[in-house]
């Protein structure tokens, strides 16, 4: 199918389609946003900038519990994943990120639980019309309208929604809801390329990446990462709000007999990350830690998958709570390069 | 506060053979933002700043500084650190010192009266930041925000942050260099935040709590942040036990915060930075303020202001009340 309409007072009609799936969409929490299950009956704004939470939980849960025993015996109790789930409201660069991270998912061992998950979400995505402070997709290979990872990308276009179909599970969305939507005409294909093109104006902070992935390991010793690390509190904001970020731990869980194992979402900038058994620990301060989350996302990344880890969503610096700003760093990155 | 003077006096701290470094504010590097800054020699004292925008408690790199073990034959370096200190920060300084945290020789504390800090969300919500970095500065009973070449006045109330509505100390209780003259105090608001959830019954109360950790992620920003959380070994990262399970869902989430509010209380020094820092917008300050003013009411102890003081929950006396013991 190709790109269709759907009239903005439709859209209450084109989510009560979707009842009976599970469908998540960003929803107030607080004063922020984050991605939640939609009650039964409700209509979820997109209204919004984007949520503090990215959706990666949606394929990546904080928590996931990988199989249940009981204590003293020797099976185990895998947990079935099988619900569809429709995501609404996706920002471009939280998709892409959905797109980069599989590659590690898929890299050396398929990994099921990600992989099955994956497999059962849709991505319904939504064109940034209204960028924020710190967006910088541009810079990283993104853009406000990219399709990277989404199954569908909806662009707002004042009165309608332009959706156009990215996978075959967008086709399928779009063919459940026909009767709602309008063929396009070739004049909007223009429409939309302004509104995407006054949307990527408005984005006015900018990383330079240039030979940054080559250079990175050679200034693994310069005075950068102590300037830039010096205010960390070492504590999982930048981390666990980012969207790329992937890395988790295993822990067994009990309650009497009960037992799981299950894995949870690490952070590199804890202090016991990695730490070896031995009490050794291979990054023993906040420096090397910060020059391992830059590293990570601009270097290792890119050599092994070709693909900077960073989407430029702005969130890191956004919420570090001293002002430690990933587009500074990579400033005085270039800087020292 | 004038800033000439600041700069000035912080760049013959640092001077001194006996200090390693200073531990100040500068400008941030977008919007209402505003970033420690560790001052190492004069030049780099030209860019401290103090505004209204200084909300963070410097007091925490006291204790977060990482130490590695010294390669054989090198000594320590055992010079002092400077910090720049508001009333509430001092507060900080005070505690540990009461509880041996931080040695009083190892500190140089430079006091910054403070007439009230705002509070930057709600800056950036009634005016909207922009990626240039702005400025605002104490204006009368007001402030003035410089954004992009433009001034605009705006009245204390309307972006006073809550902490600094309640305070009781906005001069340093400690202090070796004071900047500037103190200021007046105000009269303290009412803590209506805390009042009103007192006001609850059980399950109301029950009912507030869990959908506030519920939101809670586990990134520990509260605890890295508050100067007064620094145990090396926190039994929020033992495994053997594990105390707390890592996973994160409103039982272990109530865990963690009950355990640590406990662990504050009688210590806690109101400077509201766990709420500031919390990324999920949990009101960490109400339940931390709630034990305070516990402390306070039934036992008249208040801790942060005498660095003489016996701590709090190793002060046992045979007539403390114990009416809420069940």
């Amino acid at each position: 199918m190709s790109a269709m309409l759907l009239n903005k007072e439709k859209w209450p009609e084109f989510v009560g389609k979707l009842a009976g799936k599970n469908l998540w969409a960003p929803q107030p929490d607080g004063d922020a946003l984050k991605f939640a299950p939609v009650a039964d009956g409700a209509v979820p704004a997109l209204d919004f900038r984007n949520t503090r939470v990215p959706p990666k939980q949606a394929v990546f849960p904080q928590t996931e519990t990988m199989y249940r025993f009981q204590l003293g015996t020797e099976e185990i109790e895998l947990p079935e994943l099988n619900e569809e789930t429709v995501v609404l409201g996706v920002r471009p660069c939280d998709a892409r990120a959905m797109a980069i991270v599989e590659k590690l998912f898929r890299w050396d061992f398929d990994d099921p639980y990600y992989l099955e998950r994956r497999g059962l979400v849709t991505l319904v995505g939504l064109a940034c019309n209204e960028p924020g402070l710190n967006c910088f997709c541009p810079s990283v290979g993104g853009n406000p309208a990219s399709t990277e990872g989404l199954d569908l990308l909806m662009v707002d276009l004042g009165d309608n929604y332009l959706l156009e179909p990215v996978t075959d599970k967008g086709e399928a969305l779009l063919a459940e809801t026909k009767e709602l939507l309008e063929e396009a005409k070739a004049d909007v294909q223009k429409e939309k390329e302004k509104v995407v093109a006054e949307a990527e104006k408005k984005i006015k902070r900018t990383v330079a990446t240039e030979g940054v992935p080559e250079g990175l390991p050679g200034l693994w010793e310069d005075p950068l990462w102590q300037r830039v690390s010096a205010a960390c509190l070492g504590c999982g904001t930048c981390t666990y709000l980012c969207p790329t970020c992937h890395c988790f731990d295993i822990q067994d869980e009990t309650e009497g007999f009960d037992a799981r194992r299950c894995r949870m979402w690490d952070s590199c900038m804890f202090e016991e990350y990695t730490l070896h058994t031995s009490g050794h620990n291979p990054r023993p301060t906040r420096r090397e830690r910060t020059r391992n989350r830059i590293n990570h996302k601009y270097s290792y990344y890119v050599d092994k998958f070709d693909v900077i880890a960073c989407v430029g969503c702005g969130r890191c610096s956004n919420l570090c709570p001293v002002n430690i700003d990933i587009i500074e760093i990579l400033r005085q990155v270039n800087e020292a390069l | 506060m004038d800033l000439e003077q600041l700069r000035k006096t912080a760049a013959e701290v640092v001077e001194r053979e006996d200090v390693k470094y200073l531990i100040g504010w500068k400008k941030g590097t977008f919007g209402y933002r505003v970033a420690p800054a560790f001052v190492e020699d004069a030049a780099a004292a030209a860019e401290l700043i103090f505004s209204p925008l200084c909300t963070a408690n410097l007091a925490t790199y006291l204790t977060l500084v990482e130490k590695l073990p010294l390669p054989r034959g090198e000594e320590a370096d055992s010079r002092k650190v400077a910090i720049m200190v508001k009333g509430c920060d001092s507060r900080a300084v005070t505690q540990l010192l009461v509880e041996k945290g931080i040695k009083r020789e190892g500190v140089v504390v430079i006091g910054c009266p403070c007439p009230g800090m705002v509070d930057p969300a709600l800056l950036a919500e009634k005016y909207p930041e922009s990626e240039e970095p702005a400025e605002l500065k104490w204006n009368g009973e007001g402030f003035l925000l410089v954004s992009g070449g433009e001034e605009i006045k705006v009245a204390r109330d309307e972006l006073l942050a809550e902490k600094c509505r309640l305070c009781r100390y906005p001069n340093p209780v400690v202090s070796d260099i004071m900047l500037g003259d103190a200021v007046e105090p105000w009269k303290p608001a009412e803590d209506s935040s805390v009042t009103e959830i007192e006001g609850k019954d059980i399950s109301g109360r029950s009912d507030y709590w869990e959908e506030q950790f519920t939101k809670c992620v586990r990134c520990y920003s509260c605890r890295n942040v508050c100067p007064l959380c620094y145990c090396q070994d926190c039994i929020l990262d033992r495994l053997n036990p594990t105390w707390i399970n890592r996973a994160v869902n409103f039982s272990e989430n109530t865990a963690f915060n009950i355990a640590r509010a406990f662990h504050l209380a009688g210590r806690c020094i109101e400077c509201g930075e766990c709420e500031r820092v919390c990324p999920a917008n949990i009101p960490l300050g109400r339940i931390n303020r709630k034990l305070a003013r516990e402390v306070r009411d039934k036992y008249g102890f208040e801790p942060g202001v005498d660095p003489e003081a016996e701590p709090f929950q190793a002060s046992f006396k045979p007539d403390d009340p114990e009416d809420f013991i069940l």
